[in-house]
Parts: C-alpha cells; structure tokens; sequence
C-alpha cells in the first residue's frame, strides 16, 4: 500500500494514464457526435442525392459539356423529346442556318457527327433520331432547335455513361449553373416532363 | 463500366406538351407511333451495399491480420483487392477521403441530402481508427494502397521537413471544408492525383501529379497520404488515442533498431533519453506558456483567413457571375461570355445576383475565419509537442502518423522467434 502511493507522487504514469483516458473519452465522444450530427442529415436512397442531371431548361448549350466530361467521350448526349417535336421539314436542328441547299449533304448538317437521322414520315413531317453512338454531346442542335424550332432536342447526362463522379467536373465549368445532383425519382430530367 | 449489370430501367413515357411551340404537334394520319426511348439507370442500392460490404470485410481483413495473424500478407492482398475493385473498377467515387466534402455540404445545403454510404464511407474508417488505428489506411484506402503496392525504399526524409510538410494536409482539409461549405466546389476530388490513373483518363496535369507520387513512393513511404491526404489526418487524432493499438511486436523490444527503416512512414520513433531533468512545476509552467501561443496563433489564422475572404470567395460561381455580369454592364459593347449570356437568358435578376453574391460573402468570411483558426490550431498544437520531449525506452510507434502496413512486423527478431517455435 504504502509503495503505491510513493509510485504514484513520484511517477508520472498515472498521470499520462489519466491524460490518456480522457484524450480516448474525447475521442470517442467526438466519434459519437460527428456520427450522430451527419447521420441526421442522411436520406434514404429513393431521395438521396446521387445522380448528376442537367436541368434542360437552364442549359444555355455553351458546349462545354462536350469537352469537360473526364470521360474521352462525353456522358452527355443529345435526347429527342419526339412529343415535343413539330416533324418540321426545316428542322432548327439539323440544318445548318447558312445551308445552301436543303439536302442532307454534311456540310449542311449542323451535328459536326452526323448523329442525327432523319426520315420521312408523311408529307410533310420528318422524324429525326439520334444516333447516340456518334453524338459527343456538343448541343449545337439543341441550340438550333431551342433558337428555331420546339426545343424537343436537349443534352442530358446518360446515366448508363455517366461515371458518377462525387463532383461533376462540367457542373463546375457549366456556363449556366444547370447541372445539380438530383436523387432516384428525377435520376432523369426530361425535357417537359415537370 | 460499373454500370453494365444491374441496371433498373427507368421508363419514361408521357411527355406533357412543349411550352414553347413554335409548331404545333403533327396531326398524322398514317398512323405513326411515337417512338419510345428507355433509359437505363444503374441500379445505385445494390452497388452501395457491395461497397460498404466491400469496405467491412477488407477492413476487418486487415484488422485480422494486424492483431491476430501479425503478418502483412492478407494486407498486401488486401491492397491489391482495394486497388482493383475500389480503383480501377469503381472509378475511385466515392471514397472516403472525398466525402469529407459531402458531409459538410450536407450540414449547410438543405437541397443536397447525404446518402446513406456516403455518410458510412465517412463514418466507418474514423470509427475503425478510433477502435483499432488507420486500419483503412493500411490496405482499404485505394490511394494508400496503390502508392504501398508500388513502395520499395523508404529513404527517410529530414524531421524537420517532414514535420513543416506534415501540417499541409491540415491546411488542405481547412480549405475543402471551407470550399465545402461555401457551396463553392470540393477541391479534393477537383485535385484527386490518383483518380485520373484509376479511370485511365481525364485532367492531365493532375494525371502527371499522380504519376510523380507514385514515383516518390517508390523512393520513400506514401508521400500524397502523409504530407497531402485530408482524411488521414482526421484519421491521425482518432488512431492516436485509439482503444487498441499496434505494437511491433507483443515481446519487449531489445532495441536492435531493425525495425527502425522498415516503416515506410517512418512512424517508429527511436528511443530517447530526456537529458534536462527539470521539475514538475517548471515543466508545469513552461507547458502552459506554450499553450498560450495557440489562441495567439488561431487568432491571426482567422484574421489572416478573413482577410482574404473576398480573394477566396472568387472560386465560387455565383461571385465570379457577379464580376462577369458586372463587367458585361460596364462594356455594353464587348463580347457576351457564355455565362453572362446564360445569367440574361435565365431571366435572373441583378438584384437576385447581389444578394447572393452577398450571401457567398458572408458565407466565406464565417467560414474562412473557422479555417483560419484550424490553421493556427494546428500549426500551435504541432509546435507545442516539438518542444514537449517525452523519454522513450524503446522503439515505438508514433499511432499518428501509423498507416498500420504491418511492414515492420517481419522485421523484428522477437517476432520470428515466434514463428519458428510455431
Ligand atoms: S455545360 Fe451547362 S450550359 Fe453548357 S451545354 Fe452543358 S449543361 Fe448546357
Ligand atoms: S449536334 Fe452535337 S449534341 Fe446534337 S446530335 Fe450532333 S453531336 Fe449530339
Ligand atoms: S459526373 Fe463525371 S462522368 Fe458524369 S457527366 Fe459529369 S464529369 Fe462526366
Ligand atoms: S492517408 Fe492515405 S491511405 Fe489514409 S485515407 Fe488518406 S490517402 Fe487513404
């Protein structure tokens, strides 16, 4: 008895054993309560923030999100809302504004690709599809058709291409602020569809 | 890649008419079909549980290894596992190291809401380092474990710079939680050297940053976890008071030094004799004299960080709109930049713009002044323990700076006694 007492006023152990109990207790009080205060800010996958979207009604088509995407091949292609579409002949988006002639020559054909089909339906509506295997994303169409036509065309980030990064590296060079994280339900924002 | 099995299929049918309809919708008469377009979307529940189960079992794995087994086998498949299915076949999202950025947002936007492994990729780890060490450093960080796979030498570096190096990922963390917060964008995946080598594409020059790390951590010990990464040193206070810690070895140490250039950290300590022998008061009084420098220190950091707040705020989008707005109503004339283009098109108002770009502000200056004042808290807690010399008898490991690889376990002799009468 006596000898433990004499260790304890002449060593410093108990001390840094005492300063090491409650450093631990800090620690694990501070584990607790970082846990707990994010774990209240946690929602269940359905709304979950987890898919990267364009809002197409705010994109301005700036084209950047052809060249900002860290894939080769930009995740973002160009979607055709056929409903919204008006079959025109002289369709905003697929010819050029200058073209010369309206025959599907490329050099009057507004998609640098030649993504966009078009076939004929009944005089005088013309579908057009895109051809998502050769669209890179670049919205010169949906500028046309949003400047002359309908605006059924639109850019949209596929979610079967998309790599899902924590921080979309477009929505941080996006001209109009149109790229937000948006959960399950609206893991697509179609164009119209509010 | 990730996204090629499971994938629900979203079917989107029943667009509502165009609001803008400059044509009206053709009336067909052949009897034309809309076409109907599905799209794919990857079904995210499943691969989070994969994740998360992927980062128990890897970190129990290592876990198992450290304090059971005491070898470093299982934590080198471990690593390579991590590398693979973290790196290279998820793409490196998330990872833990980033969802720093995540929670933060969380707290301050109402519109972002955490999903459930984010908040566990953020939550496990922390309490694994609380419980046992860096155990997610050691084989289940795909960063960590992509620049341990390549180590060979562990050429040590100059305490000293090692010491002034040591308070970088300090200052990084300060300014992802302050660009965090501030809405403004997560600097740590914007500056990921690693993820561009995981995805064989993307920003080149952080492409090149990642390849030169690798290469120093071919010469010395995971140079981006101990002088860069963030979350290794959120990791660092949990693992240094951890409940259970990692020896070299269960036997006392016969300071032979073996182990000593084996940590790729250099996280053992060498033993060390406290030569002034100064009494309790004294040293009572100088440790409080020292404490006073930190508030000092927290103070100008937060002065200095709030003083560079409006340099700081231009990173954000809303504050550099303001500029290019406002130079844009200045020269009428001059070319419209995309983004003024879009603030008109969106029908946003100036006075819209300045209270937000007011908000940002103030947003910048509350939270660049907690930054700053991290900064100078840390910068004085390092101080104040370079002058506190605590007296060792043996080897040791310092549990901070621990990545727990289990390398110097085969180094000591105590342990291959063991294995032998085994
Ligand atoms: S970066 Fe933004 S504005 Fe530009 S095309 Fe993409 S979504 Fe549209
Ligand atoms: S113009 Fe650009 S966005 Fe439109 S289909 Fe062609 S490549 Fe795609
Ligand atoms: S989240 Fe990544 S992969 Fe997807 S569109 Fe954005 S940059 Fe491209
Ligand atoms: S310190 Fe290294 S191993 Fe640990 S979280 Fe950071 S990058 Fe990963």
């Amino acid at each position: 008895m006596k000898k433990d007492k004499e260790q304890i006023d002449n060593s410093p152990m108990p001390r840094r054993e005492f300063f090491r109990k409650i450093s631990k207790a800090i620690a694990g009080a501070g584990v607790l309560a970082l846990g707990g205060a994010a774990a209240t800010k946690v929602k269940g996958n359905k709304s979950a923030s987890l898919y990267w979207q364009i809002d197409p009604e705010k994109c301005t088509q700036c084209g950047r999100c052809e060249t900002s995407c860290v894939m080769p091949v930009s995740a973002v292609r160009c979607i055709h809302a056929n409903k919204v579409c008006g079959y025109c002949d002289l369709c905003g988006g697929y010819y050029r504004t200058n073209a010369k002639e309206l025959n599907t020559a490329a050099e009057n054909m507004i998609c640098p690709t030649g993504a966009i089909q078009r076939k004929f339906v009944e005089d005088p509506y013309f579908e057009y599809t895109i051809d998502e295997d050769l669209c890179n994303g670049c919205g010169k169409c949906v500028k046309g058709c949003s400047s002359f036509g309908n605006g059924s065309l639109f850019l949209q980030i596929r979610q079967d291409l998309c790599l899902n990064c924590n921080e979309c590296s477009i929505a941080n060079v996006c001209a109009s602020g149109a790229i937000t994280r948006v959960p399950y339900e609206t893991a697509y924002k179609m164009k119209d569809q509010a | 890649m990730k996204k090629f099995l499971n994938s629900l299929v979203l079917l989107l049918a029943g667009w509502k008419a165009a609001a803008i309809s400059r044509f009206p919708r053709p009336d067909f008469e052949s009897g034309y079909q809309y076409p109907e377009y599905t799209y794919a979307v990857p079904n995210e529940m499943l691969w989070d549980i994969i994740d998360v189960a992927m980062l128990l079992i890897l970190m129990g794995i290592v876990t198992w290894a450290l304090y059971k087994k005491r070898t470093r086998g299982p934590i080198l498949w471990s690593s390579v596992v991590s590398v693979a299915y973290f790196g290279f076949f998820r793409g490196g999202c998330v990872c833990s190291v980033g969802s720093i950025q995540n929670v933060a947002l969380a707290f301050v936007d109402n519109s972002y809401s955490l999903p459930l492994a984010v908040f566990l990729f953020f939550m496990i780890p922390i309490l694994g380092a609380f419980l046992f060490g860096r155990v997610f450093c050691s084989g289940v960080c795909p960063l960590g474990a992509l620049q341990d796979l390549v180590n060979v030498k562990n050429y040590r570096i100059n305490k000293a710079v090692a010491g002034a190096l040591s308070v970088i990922p300090w200052i990084y963390l300060a300014f992802a939680l302050l660009y965090a917060l501030t809405r403004t964008r997560f600097i740590i995946c914007q500056f990921d050297p690693f993820i561009g080598i995981f995805r064989l594409g993307g920003d080149i020059g952080m492409i090149a940053f990642g390849v030169i790390l690798l290469v120093m951590s071919v010469f010395t010990g995971r140079p981006f976890c101990r002088f860069l990464c963030p979350y290794g040193a959120l990791l660092s206070i949990f693992s240094s008071v951890s409940v259970f810690k990692i020896g070299i070895t269960p036997k006392p140490c016969i300071n032979c030094e073996l182990c000593h250039n084996s940590c790729p950290v250099d996280a053992i300590e060498a033993p060390y004799g406290n030569k002034v022998n100064e009494s309790n008061r004294t040293g009572v009084k100088r440790l409080l004299a020292y404490m006073l420098i930190i508030p000092v220190l927290m103070a100008a950091g937060g002065l200095l960080m709030r003083q560079a707040a409006p340099q700081l705020a231009r990173a954000n989008r809303e504050v550099r709109l303001y500029s290019q707005v406002m130079y844009f109503e200045d020269h009428p004339d001059g070319e419209m930049i995309p983004e003024v283009e879009a603030f008109y098109s969106q029908g946003r108002t100036l006075e819209d713009l300045i209270s937000s770009y007011e908000e940002v502000h103030k947003d910048f200056r509350l939270y660049g002044t907690l930054a700053g004042m991290l900064i100078g808290l840390v910068i004085g807690v390092k101080l104040v323990r370079l002058s506190l010399k605590r007296g060792r008898k043996q080897y040791e490991i310092a549990h901070s700076r621990c990545v727990a690889c289990g390398k110097c376990f085969s180094y000591c002799p105590q342990n291959r006694v063991k294995a032998k009468v085994n």
